[in-house]
């Protein structure tokens, strides 16, 4: 299968060549999913489905266009790649716009990043369907309505290969158990909660058992929820709900952000901005990681790369397009597992040592403005008080800056949350402007 | 519903007929099969395996989809991007139960091969085939345009795109980088139903992003406004490009004097247009039939209630012309109506696809919608909107002390069970004696559903639709809809904004 999607590959760069492109990256891809769901004693849903596809980015005399296609046919894939390259031809010469130096595809690692389990391959629909019936059957409770049960997998082949001279190719898989359960209470409010964990391999995931009693807690714990009250207090975020706010810090700390203008971080890169507690790095080598590669997008040979340390950004996403045009060396235009350096304490611990704080388990909408760094968002969580996580709240939101509230980062736990390519452990925050009653 | 056109009031969409005939031979089928390369045998087949075991609904969705999109950028059309889909999704369900597969290989074994993962949901014994396949033409099109998608050249596009840079470069010294966003597509879909039902269509969509970055006295902003539509390259007409412009223009230049509002609970008037943003996420969501079926909507034995005041009627609207949610049929093949959600103030209807028709034992309201055919199809919003009530824009600021006005939007989210939702408020105004005092940015604005609605007081006589395009997200399934409003008060809301006196620090 390996050895058909590489052919497809270097096939389509054969042929955009001959239709005249100067340079083409080309990927051919094959993607088997299925997914089982049980929804109280029932099942839901059984879905099962085999994708493939063709990506080619093409560099037609100056110019650069990408295509994709899942009609594999022949001759409509002949007439694509033709149309592509003539689409391409049409459009403004950019002299920013080259294919990555060939240098940037050495020095990819030899060792195995553990990508793929055949436990996962070997799985039948019977298996799926008895560990949703298993999660299903651990949120039994009083006031139930419904519970849905779903297990998910997912095996993916990309092939890829340039004009000038890189190959590579990747395989994984992953696994997904989860649970969601609504129960109901005095009024028409209908509290849910859901609970949900993926890895590459069935071993380093959660048992259907204890998903299932997990979903069940969460909903639990959300019974009897109040609008807490508008004050300007500490946040303590739940490692499930800070990858979030972590993702809005660095979302502009990318070549293409810089560029454009529209990026807090523009004159800021290197400056001590931020808690000395923070430290980030972005590692595309983490054995079984969601977010492990052994190339990036580009091609380019996957490194450790540190992002945040000190109190200051220290590196940008940078890919070889916007690269140029802000003066840089391309790192990597993209993130792979963004880890967030442990500290000593877990959730438990350092809410003891708190008279009176809120804690995120969630959040509901909201955004931040990537030019600014301000933002607004909605939440859910729990009073802390008298060292003690106390009723749930929501109807919330918290306001501010982003570079602010992660200067005001006062600790970071020791519990990170690895079912996510984003390894983020509980954070907590001073003065946070928190909106409610 | 994330990042939010032609500008169209409520319900004025005028119905066209086209000249298919409905039709019952072989042959006829042809100019749909052909674009799939499949033929009437293969279609019976396949829906033979898919029912093999029984069903209470079954379908084939063929879809051939095409998109590009162009990027201009630092004064140049710097980038494009091209895409062409292909495949065919096979659902059994029975009783409430689904079962899915899909291929991009549209050859008979391979379709039978899929038809009986789809079956294998199924425990009974098999339907007989549909004897013949009928096409069945509905009597309008939504979205008629004046070339298709398929046959218009980049060398088209180009010059409009142009256009909108160089308007956007002009506007003002202070706007410093122009990013001009183009994506047009178009999706051909055929369903074939157990029954021998044969539905086509061929739905087109356009949209044009404006971002901007503007640099004053050492600040900088950035904003960006688009405009969306089931239209073809007539869409971009001078007035159009002018307006998505001047959108994005205003929208980025106010953020240098804007600030934001206080935290907490106050008055809250709805701008008329995006604000349709509460409808959707306060409102809609939780009345779609999936939801309550489960018994898992806030909404769920609310049917038949009053549940806001006479003045507030809700609709969702798949029937208005070249709107970004408009559909001639929806994604199940029923035909897509106008649905009445709440009617003065009463729960009249929730939004069906065939399983909760069954259910519910109504009519299905043509809701059934799927992001495409990996997809099985789920109830789904489509336009929504408030009509029109008795008071004035100028009336309801006037009657607001202290709060604000919400104008423009990027996003919401809702619970479904617990009812609570928000909306993200980029550009709005301070209301303070009842007049507009200063600009507000980026604040969240959170309720619950249920409540929200009981607390609007105050509705305008000024309803339209937003000229920008809006995607909504559900399970993991995107769909294009449209969303509008007339000016509207909810008396209270909570808003997050930032405490600006006697805040406490712990």
């Amino acid at each position: 299968m390996l050895r058909e999607l590489r052919e497809r590959a270097e096939a389509a760069i054969a042929m955009a060549r001959a239709a005249g492109a100067d340079d083409v990256f080309a990927s051919a891809t094959r993607s088997r999913g299925v997914e089982v769901q049980v929804r109280d004693h029932e099942i839901e849903k059984l879905q099962e489905s085999t994708g493939r596809g063709l990506a080619i980015r093409l560099y037609v005399d100056g110019r650069y266009a990408t295509f994709r296609t899942s009609d594999l046919r022949a001759e409509p894939l002949g007439a694509f790649v033709r149309d592509a390259v003539s689409m391409t031809r049409a459009l403004e010469r950019d002299p920013f716009r080259v294919i990555p130096d060939p240098a940037l595809y050495e020095g990819r690692t030899d060792a195995s990043l553990d990508l793929v389990d055949e436990a996962v391959l070997a799985l039948d629909t019977d298996t799926r369907i008895a560990w949703c019936r298993e999660i299903a059957e651990r949120c039994a409770h009083e006031q139930l309505i419904s519970a849905t049960a779903t297990v998910k997998d997912t095996h993916s082949l990309v092939a890829s290969a340039s004009s000038n001279g890189f190959s590579g190719h990747h395989l994984r898989t992953s696994h997904w158990r989860g649970g969601s359960v609504t129960l109901r209470e005095e009024g028409d409010a209908r509290p849910a909660g859901a609970y949900r964990a993926g890895a590459r391999h069935l071993e380093d995931i959660p048992s259907a058992t204890e998903v299932g009693v997990r979903s069940l807690a969460e909903a639990v714990r959300r019974l009897g929820a109040t609008q807490g009250p508008t004050r300007r207090t500490t946040m303590v975020v739940d490692r499930r709900a800070s990858g979030r706010l972590v993702s809005l810090l660095l979302a502009p700390a990318k070549a293409s952000a810089i560029s454009q203008r529209r990026s807090f971080w523009a004159e800021r890169v290197g400056e001590q901005v931020l808690s000395e507690r923070l430290e980030i790095v972005d590692d595309p080598l983490i054995v079984r990681g969601l977010g492990s590669r052994y190339y990036d997008g580009e091609g380019i040979a996957a490194r450790r790369l540190p992002i945040v340390a000190e109190g200051a950004l220290q590196n940008l996403f940078v890919d070889t397009y916007y690269g140029r045009k802000i003066e840089r060396e391309p790192t990597t235009g993209t993130t792979s597992n963004v880890v967030i350096t442990p500290g000593a304490r877990d959730l438990e611990a350092i809410s003891a040592d708190l008279d009176e704080a809120y804690l995120v388990t969630s959040w509901l909408g909201g955004n931040s403005d990537a030019t600014t760094g301000d933002f607004s968002l909605g939440l859910r969580g729990h009073l802390i008080t008298g060292g003690a996580v106390a009723g749930p709240v929501q109807e919330m939101n918290i306001t501010g800056n982003l570079v602010e509230l992660f200067a005001g980062l006062v600790e970071v736990g020791n519990d990170p949350w690895t079912y996510s390519s984003l390894r983020a452990p509980t954070l907590v925050f001073e003065g946070v402007q928190f909106s409610g009653a | 519903m994330s990042a939010p056109s032609v500008l169209a009031a409520c319900g004025s969409a005028v119905q066209q007929i086209i000249a298919e005939p409905i039709a019952a031979t072989t042959s006829s089928l042809s100019p749909f099969t052909d674009v799939f390369g499949v033929d009437e045998a293969m279609i019976r087949g396949a829906l033979a395996e898919l029912t093999s075991r029984g069903a209470d609904q079954a379908e084939l969705y063929f879809q051939s989809s095409r998109s590009t999109s162009i990027l201009y950028q630092d004064g140049i059309i710097s980038r494009a991007t091209g895409s062409v889909d292909l495949g065919v999704g096979l659902r059994c369900v029975v009783g409430e139960q689904t079962g899915y597969a899909y291929t991009e290989e549209l050859t008979s074994e391979s379709m039978r091969r899929a038809a009986r993962t789809a079956a294998a949901i199924a425990h009974g014994s098999g339907r007989a085939a549909p004897q013949e396949i009928r096409h069945a033409a509905f009597d309008h099109q939504r979205y008629s345009v004046e070339v298709p998608w398929r046959d218009v050249g980049v060398a088209q596009k180009l010059p409009i795109i142009q256009r909108a840079a160089a308007l956007a470069r002009a506007a003002d010294p202070a706007i410093v980088k122009v990013d001009i966003s183009w994506a047009d597509a178009e999706s051909r879909v055929l369903i074939a139903d157990m029954h021998g039902r044969m539905t086509f269509d061929d739905r087109p969509m356009t949209r044009m992003f404006v971002t901007l970055t503007a640099e004053r006295n050492g600040e900088r902003q950035s904003n960006r406004a688009n405009i969306a539509a089931r239209q073809g390259i007539e869409f971009y007409s001078e007035a159009n490009l002018r307006r998505v412009v001047q959108q994005a223009v205003d929208r980025t230049l106010v953020l240098f004097d804007a600030r934001r509002p206080p935290a907490g609970e106050m008055p809250v008037v709805l701008a008329a247009g995006a604000s349709g943003i509460l409808l959707h996420e306060a409102v809609g969501h939780g009345m779609e039939a999936d939801f309550n079926r489960k018994q898992i909507s806030i909404y769920a034995d609310m049917m038949g209630r009053q549940v806001a005041e006479p003045l507030v009627t809700i609709v969702d609207d798949g029937t208005l012309e070249h709107q970004r949610g408009a559909l001639n049929v929806d994604d199940e093949g029923s035909p897509a109506e106008r649905t009445v959600l709440v009617e003065r103030g009463r729960l009249v209807s929730f939004m069906h696809d065939g399983i909760s028709s069954r259910h519910y034992g109504v009519q299905a309201t043509g809701s059934g919608r799927r992001q495409n055919f990996r997809h099985a199809p789920l109830p789904r919003m489509r336009c929504t909107y408030m009509e029109d009530g008795p008071h004035t824009r100028d009336e309801i600021i006037a009657s607001v002390q202290n709060g604000i006005l919400a104008e423009t939007f990027t996003n919401g989210q809702v619970q479904i069970g617990a009812g609570d939702y928000t909306f993200y408020i980029k550009n709005g105004w301070l209301i303070e004696d009842g007049r507009l005092t200063a600009p507000i940015k980026d604040v969240n604005i959170i309720g619950t559903g249920p409540e929200t609605l009981r607390r609007i007081s105050m509705v305008a006589d000024d309803g339209r639709l937003d000229t920008g395009g809006w995607t909504c997200g559900k399970r993991g399934q995107s769909v294009p809809v449209s969303i509008g409003m007339p000016t509207v008060l909810v008396r209270e809301l909570t808003v997050g904004g930032e405490d600006t006196g006697g805040g406490r620090a712990s």
